[in-house]
């Protein structure tokens, strides 16, 4: 399968060591957004995107409510979503599991976790 | 009024009275004593109102002041992050040579044993080849060298993790300066009913976090795996209780019959 990446972080480091970090895993196909409302108009734009890599904390739409929505577009209620985030708190794993996320990184990640948990959301597809 | 009916009441009146006197002359000191701590008082109130005021004055600085720190960093950050990535398509573009060499040398160690198949060497001739395409001490010793850059490359890409850093601790800052401007707004409110209100320290307390915050106050950086263990448990046995948690179409049917 070839993937294509949304990498949304308002962090311009985080997306560069987001990104890589998917390059050193071999997939060098991507593309950025900084905020929920941006990756959100690039998902529209682009239908070749297949997985989307998200931040939580964010201005205008955070990376929960970007998983909320594109849950409830038709066109995108399949594709995968990884929340990578600083939280790490019991009640917002849970709020990101109801948001229907397939899987959770808290920062600092390492590319071992990064790439074992990009490993389990395409084992489940 | 009501007449006293006779002299005895009249003396219980009177008595009350010389009592009421007796605790005037008691409490009478302990106002006294009440007004010369206002007085003493006052000026110290009008101390801390100005203190607060000034406080209060110092704060936006203090968070333009953070906020710069957070822009420097940054800046500093993807510099760093530029410099590694320049050294990482360096140290892949020497690896790409070393790799095209190694293909060339092969590529010339087949046109030698032609060479040795259809021309009759001497000895002291094939000796002389064989030292000109040495191939397998400097195939090892290119081999080294590639081996050294991938360790190399690894390291740089280490480099670029540990910089998560600069995102985890603007984060923090931004947090600190959530938490400045809040105390702010709080003493601002003080300064102008300073003599009727009191900074509660769990005012402070309270200080809240909107949803909307770009920042998590509790963003910290931590190499230890046991967060993300944690995360991963809550998140499995979650996903576990979800799925117990979802109502068959039968069930639903049932409760909705009312059986």
């Amino acid at each position: 399968m070839d993937l294509k990446f949304l990498v949304v972080d308002d962090s311009v480091t985080m997306r560069r060591i987001v990104v890589n970090s998917l390059k050193n895993l071999g997939y060098n196909d991507y593309v950025e957004a900084g905020d929920g409302e941006e990756a959100f108009a690039k998902l529209q734009e682009d239908s070749s995107i297949n997985f989307v890599i998200t931040d939580w904390n964010m201005p205008n739409m955070s990376g929960l409510e970007l998983s909320k929505k594109i849950r409830s577009t038709p066109e995108f209620e399949n594709l995968p979503i990884m929340m990578v985030t600083t939280r790490g708190v019991k009640e917002d794993i849970v709020d990101a599991l109801k948001a229907k996320v397939n899987n959770y990184v808290v920062k600092p990640f390492t590319p071992q976790i990064l790439k074992q948990k990009i490993d389990q959301i395409l084992n489940n597809l | 009024m009501k007449q006293p009916t006779n002299f005895s009441e009249v003396f219980e009146k009177i008595t009350d009275l010389k009592e009421l006197f007796q605790f005037g002359e008691k409490i009478i000191p302990i106002f006294q004593s009440l007004i010369e701590f206002m007085k003493d008082i006052v000026p110290l109130m009008e101390n801390i109102n100005k203190s607060i005021a000034e406080s209060t004055n110092k704060m936006p600085s203090a968070t333009n002041q953070i906020n710069n720190v957070t822009s420097a960093t940054e800046m500093a950050t993807t510099e760093i992050l530029d410099r590694v990535d320049s050294i990482s398509t360096a140290l892949m573009n020497i690896d790409n040579d070393l790799t095209e060499i190694l293909k060339r040398r092969a590529g010339k160690k087949d046109i030698l044993e032609k060479l040795k198949a259809e021309i009759d060497f001497n000895d002291e001739q094939l000796e002389l080849l064989g030292q000109l395409y040495d191939q397998d001490e400097i195939d090892t010793f290119l081999n080294s060298i590639k081996e050294k850059l991938s360790l190399l490359n690894d390291e740089s890409y280490q480099i670029t993790l540990a910089l998560q850093v600069q995102d985890i601790t603007s984060q923090q800052l931004a947090a600190v300066n959530h938490l400045i401007e809040s105390v702010n707004d709080k003493l601002a409110s003080l300064v102008d009913d300073i003599h009727n209100a009191q900074l509660d320290e769990k005012d402070v307390d309270k200080i809240e976090v909107p949803d909307s915050a770009t920042f998590d106050p509790n963003a910290r950086y931590d190499k230890d795996t046991s967060r993300q263990n944690d995360a991963d448990d809550i998140f499995n046995n979650q996903q576990k209780d979800e799925s117990k948690d979802i109502a068959s179409q039968d069930e639903i049917d049932k409760l909705f019959s009312g059986e």
